[in-house]
């Protein structure tokens, strides 16, 4: 199995250990890089290429659905999904228009696994 | 000033929060991995003072810890997850795994509920947004320690009047396999609890006319 980079985007330390877990478990020798905002997390995307991205929505600073959107923009190629306790529709729905995925917190393995299958292949 | 609320509108705001509390409490059963009981909501018109009193009942007057988080938009206030300060440590050993050693934990435990507040908040906020198709913003969420009135007082929107009443709803869980219990409160003051319990009414009123 080819490795893949991942990139955490959240600002909470605890969530990034519990995702980094998951995606550890499922998917080892994969490299898992983290960003605790979004501005530190276009600087992460910049330098590191990921093939997955995992971005909070509620944080601090230009806030996740900024981040994404500049994250979409940034790697067109790579499959980039949130991942939040905000599970409110208009948060979908925006998530769908920018051509994201969606991903309610907590999240579990198998959902981690169906999102990690789906970048283009390199 | 003080607000009227009819026997339907309560029954209606009580199923709707129950809706709420229900999704946030599949969110917390996945994520400790234990099941949960709910109570009832509790639907009180009281003063801060009352509630702070209710709390401190419920509580057996210990020092609690709880992560606020004020929301905004159609409907206004702040919602709580308030837990026995005794019970925290467990909480979080509950959900992050017995793997990670005591003092690590002890490190991660204020960061841990405040993940947790954010995960369980916003899935009670959230049911409550998309049962009345309305869009809520909420700020970050912030983490207190204390007895009743500083958790209730400490970073509210801003500070309430004397004899002021708020709407307090709180709902009672507990986790039958890690013995932790703990409440959701919501709080919000006459004029936006007025327009929660308008929203509903309209909420009902499409639903029954179809």
């Amino acid at each position: 199995m080819k490795t893949r980079t991942v990139l955490l985007v959240d600002d909470s330390r605890v969530a990034r250990m519990m995702t980094r877990a998951i995606i550890e478990r499922s998917h080892p020798g994969w490299t898992v890089i983290e960003a605790a905002d979004g501005e530190q997390a276009l600087e992460a995307a910049r330098t590191g290429r990921p093939d997955f991205v995992v971005v909070d929505v509620n944080m601090p600073g230009i806030g996740g659905m900024e981040a994404a959107r500049r994250l979409r923009a940034m790697l067109p190629d790579s499959a980039i999904t949130l991942l939040t306790a905000n599970i409110q529709e208009p948060v979908r729905q925006q998530a769908a228009a920018l051509g994201i995925g969606f991903l309610s917190k907590p999240t579990d393995e198998a959902a981690m696994r169906v999102f990690l299958s789906g970048a283009a292949p390199l | 000033m003080t607000l009227v609320i009819g026997e339907i509108e309560r029954d209606a705001v009580t199923e709707m929060i129950n809706i709420a509390i229900g999704r946030a409490a599949a969110s917390l059963s996945a994520l400790v991995g234990d099941e949960l009981r709910l109570s009832v909501p509790h639907l009180d018109f009281l003063t801060p003072e009352e509630a702070a009193e209710q709390l401190d009942l419920e509580t057996g007057g210990a020092d609690t810890v709880a992560v606020r988080q004020h929301f905004d938009g159609r409907l206004a206030g702040d919602i709580l997850l308030i837990f026995p300060e005794r019970r925290s440590l467990a909480l979080v050993r509950s959900m992050l795994g017995a793997q990670v050693p005591l003092d690590q934990l002890t490190d991660l435990e204020q960061e841990a509920l405040l993940e947790v507040g954010n995960i369980i908040l916003n899935a009670c906020l959230g049911s409550l947004a998309n049962q009345l198709g309305l869009a809520l913003e909420s700020s970050l969420p912030v983490y207190l320690r204390g007895r009743g009135h500083r958790i209730l007082e400490a970073g509210a929107a801003r500070p309430a009047e004397a004899g002021e009443m708020v709407l307090f709803v709180h709902v009672d869980f507990a986790m039958l396999k890690n013995d932790v219990n703990g409440y959701v409160a919501f709080l919000m003051d006459i004029p936006a609890a007025q327009h929660f319990i308008e929203a509903v009414r309209l909420h009902v009123a499409a639903h029954l006319a179809g």
